[in-house]
């Protein structure tokens, strides 16, 4: 807790030497490279409440309609809700998404229920990790929100995510799980929230159920489903990432929080949520896969070294086309379906597997020659030393098998193999 | 993949890459530290990470540019096991940090060593750090001589330090620049990163050749 009033606007530094040097000829996503997304010390990035001044006909349009919808919702069948969330714009504004999200995963009044006090939970064996993490959620929180009302949502976030692990004791919490809740919150208010974060947790289809397992395994698995689909759209991008052995790693907080904990724009977050919570459990791997191809040229242009492409994917642009990027996923799941990408996914990853072991081996080879190293064999042959005791038949010797040695050998005297050396550092 | 070895030696960029991997359970502020040496100030709004942050950072030692890459590891168990392993490969140093003011993140460091050694970091320099020196009373926090006797066990040094305190500035910085400089002094061969390389980025080529070091294997017949 100690930490959390640190609200002073501190000068935004972007230092040259920060994350990673810009590389030199990219224009578009150079602001955000140079620039730690962590830092957000000057409110203005976390952009909340956009007020345009025009807004598109189509939406304005989209508006009228819902709401007549939310007025006479007896009327309205979970397809037409559907069909607000995913086209263009989504839902558009809060005021709706209240109202829509518990019906489009099915919530009645009745489950929402009124919340226990935190008193009454503080004992749960997850509690500290909980407020450890819903305690650094500040970025999450409208900037300028009054401290006595953000200490109090972060206290309704706490028991939000405690009162769903406690009834369903087999799903593990996850950091990240309070970044999702955190926007369900904001969004429908304590209430709501909780059977609404019940619904994607647990359950067969629940999107959010494999993350909460006991390992992270089912995840993993899930995210494998990413080259597959950036592969059939676009081979050069997958075979660079792939290459690089860039992993998945950089979209792993993009999946568990539904993008929620790396985009900066609050309406971007809540606009892919109105998608998510009528898509299939996978798609938010598709947007992924989409994003990474959005981005294809930048991936095209960045050293083809995993360090690289993982700083370069991690950190999403602020300029996102989102309506756009969601079409392409749109596309790339009609195309490309989960079943059918199974031999694919189960391809990389015994490609995956195999690397691991010759990692393995590598590292026991490491091992064994650090252990040599400490522990020369010439002390453990004494009684081959005895055989040569004759100092000229000793040198005649190693002459000899030198010769050999670099005889097969020869690049030994000039090029060592990095990974040999690496060990020795 | 081997075919690119021929257009590799124009991309090679002469610079030393220090892989540096930053371990220690939730919440001792290991994404403090990391921001802190890379950006020279305190990151008041931290978050939880989630799987693996990176930043990097170019120091000079005798007028070399070297760039230290930190890779920031999520706390939480189970990001560890699947998930982090990947980012292992080929490590060069290794900061392990716990929280002076809680005593259970200090005892955590014998599983975090655990698992340096499971990956054949054993022999890798590597740094122990008490961190948030700034909070609590001299009686609350971790007894110094306690600490330095778990580090004098483990054969590393210790530091106790300050992510927050600007006045720790410089102390942050001694970590990561021991750490560089035991790296550069170690180095046998040069560490160069290589565009376009597979093994992301290392590769060793003798600085000078009657330099190479003889292979190990043959080391009692040259000796
Ligand atoms: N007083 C004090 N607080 C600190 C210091 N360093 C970090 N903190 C606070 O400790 C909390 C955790 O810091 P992080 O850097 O996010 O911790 P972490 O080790 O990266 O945690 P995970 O990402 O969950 O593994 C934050 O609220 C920080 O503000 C310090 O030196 N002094
Ligand atoms: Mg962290």
């Amino acid at each position: 807790m100690e930490f959390n009033n640190f609200d002073s606007a501190t000068d935004d530094k972007s230092n040259l030497n920060g994350d990673c040097s810009p590389p030199p000829t990219k224009q578009a996503f150079d602001m955000n490279h140079t620039k730690n997304i962590d830092d957000i010390s000057t409110p203005s990035e976390l952009k909340f409440d956009e007020d345009f001044d025009f807004e598109d006909p189509e939406i304005s349009e989209k508006r009228k309609e819902i709401e007549r919808c939310i007025q006479n919702p007896d009327s309205v069948n979970l397809e037409k809700w559907q069909q607000f969330a995913k086209s263009k714009g989504g839902l558009i504004s809060d005021d709706y998404r209240k109202v829509v999200w518990p019906l489009l995963v099915g919530v009645t009044q009745e489950e929402m229920t009124e919340p226990p006090s935190l008193d009454d939970l503080s004992t749960h064996g997850e509690y500290n990790q909980v407020v450890l993490d819903v305690n650094r959620s500040l970025k999450r929180f409208p900037p300028g929100i009054p401290y006595e009302q953000r200490v109090a949502l972060q206290d309704q976030l706490t028991v939000l995510i405690l009162r769903v692990i406690i009834k369903h004791p087999d799903l593990k919490y996850y950091q990240g799980y309070h970044d999702v809740a955190i926007t369900l919150l904001l969004v429908c208010g304590d209430r709501a929230s909780f059977p609404l974060l019940c619904r994607l947790s647990c359950g067969p289809r629940a999107p959010l159920q494999p993350f909460m397992q006991t390992t992270m395994a089912p995840t993993q698995h899930l995210l494998n489903y990413m080259l597959p689909v950036i592969r059939r759209a676009d081979p050069d991008v997958a075979d660079c990432l792939e290459k690089a052995q860039v992993g998945t790693m950089f979209a792993l907080p993009w999946y568990l929080t539904w993008f929620g904990h790396s985009l900066n724009r609050y309406s971007d977050v809540v606009r892919l949520y109105d998608y998510f919570l009528c898509a299939p459990p996978l798609f938010p791997v598709y947007v992924t896969a989409a994003i990474v191809l959005h981005r294809g040229g930048e991936v095209l242009r960045c050293d083809c070294d995993m360090a690289m492409l993982h700083c370069l994917l991690s950190r999403l642009p602020d300029d996102l086309p989102f309506e756009d990027i969601l079409v392409t996923a749109e596309k790339l799941y009609l195309e490309n379906d989960p079943e059918v990408l199974e031999p694919e996914v189960a391809a990389l990853e015994r490609r995956e597997a195999e690397v691991r072991r010759l990692d393995e081996e590598r590292m026991k080879r490491r091992q064994a020659a650090a252990r040599n190293r400490r522990n020369p064999p010439a002390r453990r042959w004494p009684s081959l030393l005895k055989a040569l005791s004759s100092r000229r038949a000793l040198l005649a010797t190693a002459t000899v098998l030198l010769g050999v040695y670099v005889y097969y050998r020869p690049e030994l005297l000039f090029i060592r193999h990095h990974e040999d050396t690496l060990g020795e550092l | 993949m081997s075919e690119t070895t021929s257009h590799q030696i124009p991309g090679l960029t002469q610079k030393k890459v220090f892989k540096i991997i930053v371990l220690g359970d939730s919440g001792v502020g290991k994404t403090c530290l990391t921001y802190r040496f890379c950006e020279g100030q305190f990151l008041d709004k931290s978050e939880a990470t989630i799987g693996v942050d990176f930043r990097e950072r170019t120091i000079l030692i005798r007028n070399e540019e070297i760039k230290l890459q930190l890779w920031d590891t999520a706390g939480q168990e189970r990001f560890r096991k699947s998930m982090v392993q990947h980012y292992y490969r080929n490590v060069h140093a290794v900061v392990i940090v716990y929280d002076v003011t809680k005593p259970e993140t200090f005892h955590s460091i014998v599983s975090w060593m655990q698992e340096v050694e499971s990956h054949g970091l054993t022999n890798s320099p590597r740094v122990l750090v008490g961190n948030k020196c700034d909070c609590g009373t001299p009686e609350s926090r971790l007894a110094t001589t306690y600490a330095q006797r778990a580090a004098d066990k483990y054969g590393m040094p210790l530091f106790e330090t300050s992510a927050l305190l600007d006045s720790e500035c410089d102390n942050v910085e001694s970590i990561f620049m021991t750490l560089a400089h035991k790296l550069y002094s170690k180095q046998p061969l040069r560490v160069v990163s290589v565009e376009g390389d597979q093994s992301y980025g290392v590769v060793t080529l003798p600085r000078h050749k009657s330099r190479a070091a003889p292979p190990p294997r043959d080391s009692c017949l040259c000796s």
